[in-house]
């Protein structure tokens, strides 16, 4: 019987991040939402109570018999039911403010990470490191992290549920949040204000990891990466070069250096492609090559028809850059 | 079966003899309240029937992971559309026909105060839903939700022209909503029965009247950030372009500004049907009918109040939501004092569960929910985390769909029978309901879990995390319950029309004054009507036993009945107030900081005085010319009309040349911020001036025939208060423009 | 500083607000003797003497735009409602001051006040003279009590009625929020005596910028949001009782046709 109790509790916090808060920025607002959803329960109850009452008490109405007593008001009664509530707001007014305080802290002068907001993924840079990542974010568990959140182009909204609240990027004023993971571990994030056409999937993960595990983690971001080996991913560099792939793409170590797309100096580390629609498998990345439309429709980045043989080279390439 | 004569002979009632060959055009040329008022309400079931569709197709794309129904273009367009039509195409029309059948009804009035201008509302309803339809044949339907935030729906990234015809649609929907407004009022203010005092005015009506004020202050804030929108995307202009200067946030403000006021503009209606439809049924009058009068007016005051709230997590910063967060929560106590009034009213009563009463107990308790969740977002802390997630969209279809479409229901089953002479089916009635109830529940209670459980909303497809699919599926199956209800409510509607049983007068036994006339109304309403001492006539009459206290009649106010062509011209300048507002505030805001570039040092300062001293003359001889008109010196009140015009021609004439010297010298609307709102901010003073100008020279002409040389000339009077206004209007924009900079 | 130090040691004998107290205290009783009413009147004075003589008056001398708006408020609205409340209900202000019986002289002292006041080189002056802030506080007292004689005068036949107050009351709100608008969203100080303030006289500059946070864009922006959103919510409560004054109307006026009686004929209708 507890066991059942303890996996139910489990799969709820499993399904229902908001209500599995992993930092305490998150578990401040958690807490907070528990003493609302009382007093809710208890309002929402308290209207059904009269409701049903009312419904069940009385007798009905049968035709043609006189109508009830028509009572019009009572003056006390209404200003006890506009004095209590009146009461219950201020109180939530005052948890709100304190719950503000806890779940975000004003910013320090110097962010963390900075995060900027791209149709459709996510840009972050390490202010202390210079690591530019995408779409997947480390952070070293249990330490506050201040991010910085700006966006390229459109409002974006970015928002894990376990880890903190949720803020808009907006472009030309950035926005301020703490992140912090209290246990190791990847949460999914999501952009939730809507952005355009591939809204849907502007997935990230926070990757939560010890200290160290973090400091090879960033150490590794800032490695250049190696000249191909084999005869194949030597051809795919080339063919990276000196196609267009340079006008939107960085490969650290490489001529490659345009800031407009994701930077894919390590993109073979990152578990997805296109910020959440697939995993991050060489069959994907091979499809992706050969149309990213069909992969994710109205990406920005177009069909170049590649043949089948530049397909390889050039996967054969990517998957290189560990 | 021939459509025409069926539908002839059941209308027929509707039509005399000599309109019974004619129906089709004596429908459509009609000025007659009751007919527009089902206008209004066809075309927004014609709406509802696309809308509907596109809910539909939301739902069964969302009904498993990664599902392919529609691709990402397709569903966005269809959630933009969806959320525009149901609002201003669907909720407005059908409410607005609800009131502009009812209400001069209830007041015992033959008509709206300005029959010709409800028929100019009406037909701006198809006007603008044809329109923002177009789109789908000039390129591509919006694609940017209902609240189309920059700078997605600017030209950079919308480049099609389907925002466009977003924009121009809502303007021309947003001046029909602002012409109904101005009529609700007016109509209010000077055409009750005698004996029908403010105080004594039944609960839907006077709920009405105080939403007319909402609408005529809310929509106009719309209209300026539309043409600002426009502006931006059609000439070039920098209000909202972060890259040009221009300020994202500044379109959200404006926004909320009018959308948080929006909500109330249709919630108010709702309220108003079940504070009429509960007592009714309960056979007893409103609880605390004061408290929830009142009610309605702090609600209206607070909800101009408090658009910040929807803007928690654009980082206005710490101060700013606090503020907000206090004056949001506040609102729960006037709108709980309505949900415990009509609980409260219930009990003691002989409930009669009829198909309108079941409708409104459910709304009660629907927006019970609603109004609760509401509250969680206007606590910053969990609008942080619920805040865009389907947490939000369950909570905003518990209030549009659980309170507002039901109460609509409720209120079409409840005065059905009054306008068209039938009863609708119980039975039916009560399938439609169960199914429904059931339907809206199933469909959106899940959706605040899965709120919670992360789902961003307006994602066309999701991952397949746990409990995501089982949930939307749930939801997906709510949805064809809705559908099937929505059939059977249609059906019902058609049959009823057909072959429902006659209802009589008052197949309710309701108190108000509509129930006092036949069963379709004659054209004029009322053959005569009752005494009206209290809030329900049609109870004193019945029981003259036991009557309700009298309301007694107090202060001048209470009876006040000012001459309907001046009060709507003061309600119209209100309106308009609210318009220039914006674009002052606007232009405030984008020139506080000094611009490089071309600014005001480009403006010819003495000449504009020059010009504007003529402006400032015309208010004078405008005067000049009523005073004259009214000592019935008609020669003189002509030449001093001339001269108005004059003046106010050669303004015009200062300001062109004003123009035609800056695009001389290269400033135009997209040159930088202080063009762009100069232009627009000077443009549209001009423009007013020039429908002025035309008022005017319609005056004049009228003047010059025959037909007026002796009577009065009762349009000169609005239109000087007009002509005042923008005078006025001037005198500000000038000091902003010309004068402030001199002294900074 | 600490906070504490802080609140215990700013407080300052304003003598001329104490000295003006006492003798309206005087005044009230001798023309009035003591009656049930006069507790109004002890509220409003301790408000008064509380606002000039409070630590908050030593923040608004200075150091916080949003203290001075505080100050502003309550002596615009708090302090002349009070006073007004506390006269007798037989005291009439009579017919013949004409200026001060009109609505719309009324409307444009209460919203002319916050406007007028909010220029930018009357705020600072206010701040800088004594003799300004003097006469702001005097104008400040009287253009309220002008504004609220509309709302609040003793006898009821003085006051506009209801829903005439209830407009009076909304279209005053929405000027001050419109002001309230601008001050916080605006990207220039509104007052820029308080965003470089000329001497730290009490040394508790560190105190509020570091300890409570409060930089001078947030103390603007406080300052709006304190007109636009609290100012208009004692609007509001007035409206409230306004509504309340118009639904509770005793007024037993006997209404005229009791007798059932066909009021209009569709043929007499033209």
């Amino acid at each position: 019987m507890n066991l059942h109790l303890v996996s139910a509790a489990s799969c709820i916090a499993d399904v229902i991040k908001v209500f599995n808060p992993q930092s305490p920025q998150a578990r401040a607002i958690f807490d907070f939402a528990i003493v609302v959803i009382v007093v809710m329960v208890m309002i929402f109850a308290v209207v059904v109570g009269i409701v049903t009452y009312a419904l069940l008490r009385f007798p009905r109405w049968r035709e043609g018999e006189r109508d009830p007593e028509q009572g019009a008001g009572h003056k006390t009664i209404e200003i006890v039911w506009t004095a209590i509530p009146l009461l219950i707001v201020i109180i939530l007014f005052v948890l709100a403010a304190r719950t503000m305080g806890i779940s975000d802290p004003p910013p320090p002068p110097n962010p963390d990470i900075m995060i900027i907001g791209h149709q459709w993924w996510w840009e972050a840079r390490y202010t202390d490191s210079g690591a530019i990542v995408a779409n997947e974010i480390h952070i070293p568990v249990g330490k506050p992290l201040a991010l910085r959140l700006d966006a390229a182009d459109v409002l974006h909204e970015f928002w894990v549920p376990e880890l903190s609240r949720k803020m808009t990027t907006v472009p030309g004023h950035p926005n301020h949040i703490w992140i912090q993971a209290e246990k190791p571990g990847t949460y999914l994030g999501f952009c939730s204000e809507f952005c355009g056409t591939q809204h849907a999937w502007m997935h990230f993960l926070i990757v939560a990891e010890p200290q160290d595990e973090f400091q090879k983690w960033v150490q590794a971001q800032l490695v250049a990466a190696p000249s191909p080996s084999t005869y194949n991913a030597q051809k795919g560099l080339a063919l990276f070069q000196q196609m267009s792939c340079v006008n939107c793409h960085a490969i650290k170590g490489t001529t490659a250096s345009s800031q407009v797309g994701p930077d894919l100096t390590h993109f073979a580390t990152r578990r997805q492609i296109g910020a959440g629609i697939v995993d991050n498998t060489p069959e994907n990345l091979r499809r992706w090559l050969r149309d990213p439309q069909q992969v994710k429709v109205g990406v920005k980045m177009p069909n170049f028809k590649f043949t089948d043989e530049q397909v390889t080279e050039l996967a054969d390439y990517i998957e290189t850059l560990k | 079966m021939n459509g025409d004569t069926t539908v002839t002979g059941t209308v027929s009632h509707l039509l005399t003899p000599e309109e019974r060959q004619h129906w089709k055009l004596s429908w459509l040329s009609t000025v007659d309240h009751k007919r527009i008022g089902v206008l209004y309400m066809v075309t927004g079931l014609v709406f509802f029937v696309f809308a509907g569709i596109e809910a539909l197709l939301i739902r069964l794309q969302l009904m498993v992971p990664n599902n392919t129904l529609l691709g990402p273009d397709t569903y966005n367009w269809m959630f933009t559309m969806h959320g525009t039509t149901m609002i201003f195409l669907v909720a407005m029309p059908v409410l607005f026909g609800i009131m502009n059948y009812i209400l001069p009804l209830q007041i015992g009035a033959r008509d709206m105060a300005f029959p010709r201008l409800n028929a100019l509302g009406v037909w701006l309803v198809p006007f603008g839903g044809i329109l923002l339809h177009f789109s789908f044949l000039a390129g591509g339907p919006p694609m940017v939700g209902w609240f189309a935030y920059t700078p997605l729906s600017e030209t950079p990234y919308s480049s099609q022209l389907g925002v466009d015809y977003w924009a121009v649609s809502l303007l021309v929907l947003g001046i029909g909503s602002v012409s109904a407004g101005i009529n609700f009022i007016v109509t209010v203010l000077t055409q009750r029965a005698p004996g029908m005092t403010l105080r004594r005015l039944p609960l839907f009506s006077w709920m009405i009247f105080m939403n007319a004020f909402l609408v005529i202050l809310a929509l106009p804030i719309l209209n300026a950030g539309l043409v600002m929108l426009l502006i931006d995307r059609l000439l070039g202009g920098r209000f909202f372009l972060p890259f040009g200067g221009g300020s994202a946030i500044m379109w959200q403000h404006i926004f909320w500004a009018f959308g948080h006021p929006e909500v109330y503009i249709v919630a108010i209606p709702a309220f108003a049907i079940l504070s009429e439809v509960i007592p009714v049924f309960s056979r007893k009058p409103i609880f605390g009918h004061e408290f929830v009068a009142a009610s309605t007016v702090v609600i209206v005051i607070l909800s101009l109040l408090v658009w910040a709230h929807h803007m928690f997590t654009v980082g206005l910063g710490r101060a700013v939501d606090l503020f907000f967060v206090a004056a949001s929560v506040l609102i729960a106590v006037p709108t709980g004092v309505k949900l415990f009034n009509w609980s409260a009213t219930m009990v003691g009563g002989r409930v009669r569960f009829t198909t309108p009463m079941l409708f409104c107990v459910a709304a009660l308790l629907q927006f019970l929910l609603g109004g609760l969740t509401g509250v969680s977002h206007a606590l910053a802390p969990l609008d942080w985390q619920t805040k865009n997630s389907y947490y939000l969209v369950a909570h905003f279809h518990n209030v549009f769909v659980g309170l507002i479409v039901f109460a609509i229901l409720g209120g079409i089953y409840y005065w059905f029978p009054k306008m068209s002479g039938r009863m609708m089916s119980e039975r039916i009635g009560k399938w439609t309901f169960w199914l429904m109830t059931i339907g809206f529940n199933l469909t959106f209670m899940i959706q605040h879990v899965l709120g919670l459980a992360g789902m961003p909303r307006r994602t066309y497809t999701y991952p397949d995390l746990p409990g995501w699919g089982w949930m939307n599926m749930v939801s997906t199956i709510g949805a064809l319950f809705m559908t099937a209800a929505s059939i059977l409510f249609v059906w019902d509607l058609v049959r009823s029309l057909l072959r429902g049983k006659p209802a009589g007068d008052n197949p309710w036994n309701a108190w108000t004054l509509e129930w006092a006339t036949t069963s379709p109304p004659p054209h004029e309403n009322f053959d005569a009507l009752p005494p009206i001492r209290s809030r329900r006539p049609l109870w004193d009459y019945e029981n003259p036993d036991r009557p309700d206290p009298v309301v007694p009649v107090g202060g001048a106010l209470d009876t006040f009945r000012p001459g309907k062509n001046a009060a709507g011209m003061i309600t119209f300048i209100i309106s308009e107030a609210g318009f220039f507002g914006v674009l002052i505030l606007a232009y405030l805001f984008y020139n506080a900081t000094t611009q490089s570039g071309a600014g005001a040092r480009e403006l010819d300062v003495l000449k504009t005085t020059i010009f504007s001293i003529c402006l400032f003359a015309s208010s004078f001889t405008i005067w000049r010319s009523e005073v004259a008109e009214r000592r019935n010196n008609h020669g003189k009140m002509k030449v001093w009309l001339v001269a108005t015009i004059l003046l106010g021609g050669i303004f015009i004439v200062g300001q062109g040349l004003e123009y035609w010297t800056l695009f001389q010298r290269g400033v135009t609307v997209g040159l930088d911020l202080f063009a762009t709102t100069f232009f627009t901010l000077t443009g549209f003073h001009g423009l007013h001036v020039c429908v002025g100008l035309i008022a005017l020279m319609i005056v004049l002409g009228v003047g010059f025939t025959r037909t007026f040389k002796k009577r009065h000339l009762p349009a000169l009077g609005p239109v000087g208060l007009y002509w005042h206004f923008v005078d006025v209007v001037w005198l500000l924009v000038f000091s902003i423009v010309y004068l402030w900079p001199l002294i900074r | 500083m600490t906070t504490q130090q802080f609140l215990t040691s700013a407080w300052t004998w304003n003598f001329a607000a104490l000295v003006s107290s006492g003798v309206a205290l005087v005044a009230y009783v001798w023309a009035f003797g003591v009656n049930r009413r006069i507790v109004y009147l002890l509220a409003g004075l301790t408000v008064f003497v509380f606002t000039l003589c409070s630590p908050l008056n030593a923040l608004a001398a200075g150091y916080l735009f949003s203290a001075h708006m505080l100050q502003h408020i309550v002596l615009l609205l708090i302090v002349p409602a009070l006073l007004l409340m506390s006269l007798p209900r037989w005291v009439s202000f009579g017919r013949r001051s004409l200026a001060i019986s009109n609505p719309f002289i009324g409307w444009i002292s209460g919203v002319g006040a916050m406007w007028l006041w909010h220029a930018r080189p009357l705020c600072n002056a206010a701040v800088s003279s004594q003799f300004v802030n003097a006469a702001q506080i005097c104008s400040l007292v009287l253009l309220g009590t002008v504004f609220w004689r509309q709302i609040l005068a003793p006898r009821e036949d003085e006051r506009m009625s209801p829903p005439g107050a209830v407009l009076y009351l909304f279209s005053a709100c929405v000027a001050c929020s419109i002001l309230g608008i601008l001050i916080t969203f605006s990207p220039v100080s509104v007052c820029p005596i308080y965003a470089q303030p000329l001497a730290d006289r009490l040394g508790v500059l560190s105190l509020v910028q570091s300890n409570w946070g409060i930089t001078p864009d947030k103390d603007q922006q406080i300052g709006g949001l304190l007109m636009w959103v609290p100012m208009c919510l004692v609007y509001l409560v007035a409206i409230i009782a306004q509504l309340a004054r118009w639904f509770a109307h005793p007024v037993a006026s006997v209404v005229a046709s009791v007798h059932p009686q066909h009021v209009r004929s569709r043929s007499g209708m033209d």
